[in-house]
């Protein structure tokens, strides 16, 4: 599995050296930087620095653009790996390797981790370009948990990851990358509690935001960031990301080994 | 050995009637189609587009499973032990495709070794070899979108053998190379079955080659399996029939039996019957032989009524 991984990693770094879609990379900065503008301009001017007072006592902080730039930033990783992760398959698949590679017997989840293990290089860079620009526009870092911070960080790849299995398979089945994808980031930035807390959702939405593994992750970051809370202070945000990962681990895998097969089917058929 | 035993693909597909209604539409790809491939053999299918070849040549390496029947690579299920089916066989298809065009040749030959779990010294020899044999070693290290048509497709055969299969599927594997290329790959194929004992498929839309190449040769039309013989048989009784039925005033025995030895020269067969006086000759042979036909009619200024070639 781990040669496969690393021969893939190999593989997707040259072909990105070569001709890497830098269009991605520099959208993926900017969406999360009109974030970042848009709340620094309507916190100052339209809200005067006036919050909610049900926000500190949702977040347990009155820091709003902290919030907000952590928020943009896990938010434009999350899309930049689910993105990078399930457009794999079909990616080979219009570009023709898709048979070349199914011929082989190779495992497939050596296959995934080299391509996740590849987009987390670039995906790290447009993290901490949007965190320093944040630097600049009131993201406070004073209180950071590092090492808790990192974990959690790490946690969320794999819930990334995870749930990429799935949306890639449902690419799959309906050759699709653009409404797939693009449908599934916007009900994550809406009700994962990217720009604001999930509580001022209305009730019937907030179950949506429990099946998304950035809710969680963005909940247990921000606090050991803002707050500066450990690991133990976010068992149940952590459990809650776990058991979604495994979730969407399960699903994923079976239904993009079903997607697999039908694919070719649907090819000759 | 490879055993395709009573195997039939039928292919589901959706067809839309009308905005929001579909109906699915069954395809029966291949019906019940049985032969075996032998070390060292090379088996040809031949038949029109859309006769089941592509198909068959899918489910014999594992990227299809068949509906119903059986297929056997060296005692394993190809459904139940695909993965390891996967190790022993390969597959090289005609055209551009199956390679990645931002990596060079060696990049690609790499990759897949990775894929098929060959070590460093084992992935260094075979890509050597491998290179020498589809004469790449200059453009070893140019990426692939730079080759040329005839470059890709010998790279292509390349990562068909860089895990040394056993059994080799070549789906049309000439297709739109020139014709030296072409030539260079079946003298290849060719050395792999007779000197390395590989079983190879073949499928191919050119009589020509299958002669060349294959020691039995299997036609199949709508998925059924219609002829099963030596190249050499198949050519004589079904490409190669010239019919030509000629009409002429009725004849001696000693003209007859003339135009019969003439015909002996170029393996034709003689039918005769008489009707209103006329001869009718209707001459069966292997290649046209209208013109040395005629030679002799106007040797012996036999007139002739009428003449057809079927």
């Amino acid at each position: 599995m781990f040669s496969v991984a690393r021969a893939t990693f190999i593989r997707n770094t040259i072909s990105m050296i070569r001709a890497y879609p830098w269009s991605f990379f520099i959208g993926h900065i900017l969406s999360a930087i009109y974030t970042v503008l848009f709340a620094y301009f309507a916190y100052h001017y339209a809200f005067e620095e006036k919050l909610d007072s049900r926000f500190v006592q949702y977040t347990g902080s009155g820091d709003y653009l902290t919030y907000v730039i952590l928020g943009g930033a896990i938010y434009s990783f999350a899309v930049s790996t689910l993105m990078n992760v399930s457009r794999a398959l079909i990616t080979e698949l219009r570009e023709g390797t898709l048979e070349a590679l199914l011929l082989t017997p190779s495992l497939r989840k050596g296959y995934f981790l080299g391509n996740v293990t590849q987009q987390i290089m670039i995906t790290s860079l447009e993290f901490t370009v949007i965190m320093m620009f944040g630097l600049f526009f009131g993201l406070n870092l004073d209180n950071m948990n590092w090492l808790s911070g990192l974990i959690i960080w790490s946690l969320a790849i794999a819930g990334f990851f995870c749930q990429a299995l799935l949306l890639g398979s449902i690419m799959l089945r309906f050759r699709d990358t653009y409404i797939s994808q693009n449908t599934l980031f916007v009900i994550m930035a809406f009700v994962s509690g990217v720009s604001f807390p999930i509580q001022y959702l209305p009730d019937w939405l907030e179950p949506v935001s429990m099946i998304m593994p950035l809710t969680p992750a963005l909940e247990a970051f921000r606090n050991c960031v803002i707050s500066g809370q450990s690991l133990m202070d976010n068992m149940s945000q952590i459990t809650h990301l776990l058991l979604l990962s495994l979730i969407y681990f399960m699903i994923g895998s079976i239904s993009i080994r079903r997607m697999e097969k039908r694919v070719i089917e649907t090819i000759f058929g | 050995m490879l055993i395709v035993d009573q195997v039939s693909k039928v292919y589901k597909t959706k067809v839309k009637k009308g905005l929001l209604r579909s109906k699915w539409n069954e395809v029966r790809a291949v019906d019940q189609l049985s032969f075996e491939l032998k070390p060292g053999q090379i088996l040809g299918l031949l038949g029109i587009n859309g006769a089941g070849k592509t198909t068959t040549i899918k489910m014999c390496s594992t990227l299809l499973q068949p509906t119903s029947g059986r297929i056997e690579v060296d005692g394993l299920d190809s459904v139940k032990d695909d993965i390891r089916i996967k190790g022993l066989v390969n597959m090289i298809a005609g055209g551009e495709r199956m390679l990645y065009w931002r990596l060079t040749g060696r990049e690609n030959l790499e990759y897949f070794a990775s894929l098929y779990g060959l070590n460093n010294s084992q992935t260094k020899e075979q890509i050597k070899k491998l290179l020498h044999d589809v004469e790449l070693e200059e453009a070893a290290d140019v990426p692939v979108e730079r080759y040329s048509k005839g470059m890709k497709q010998r790279l292509q055969i390349a990562r068909g053998l860089i895990n040394d299969p056993k059994y080799i599927f070549l789906d049309e594997p000439t297709l739109g190379l020139d014709a030296p290329i072409a030539k260079h790959l079946r003298q290849y194929v060719k050395k792999m079955a007779r000197e390395q004992g590989k079983a190879i498929l073949l499928t191919s839309h050119y009589m020509q080659e299958v002669e060349e190449l294959c020691d039995e040769v299997l036609i199949i039309d709508k998925g059924k399996l219609i002829a099963h013989d030596s190249p050499e048989n198949l050519a004589r009784s079904i490409f190669k029939q010239h019919h030509l039925r000629v009409t002429i005033q009725k004849v001696s025995d000693d003209i007859l039996s003339k135009l019969r030895l003439m015909l002996q020269r170029y393996r034709g067969e003689l039918q005769l019957c008489y009707e209103n006086g006329q001869s009718e000759l209707l001459i069966r042979s292997e290649m046209d032989i209208t013109s040395p036909v005629l030679d002799f009619i106007s040797m012996y200024y036999l007139s002739v009524i009428k003449i057809t070639a079927e």
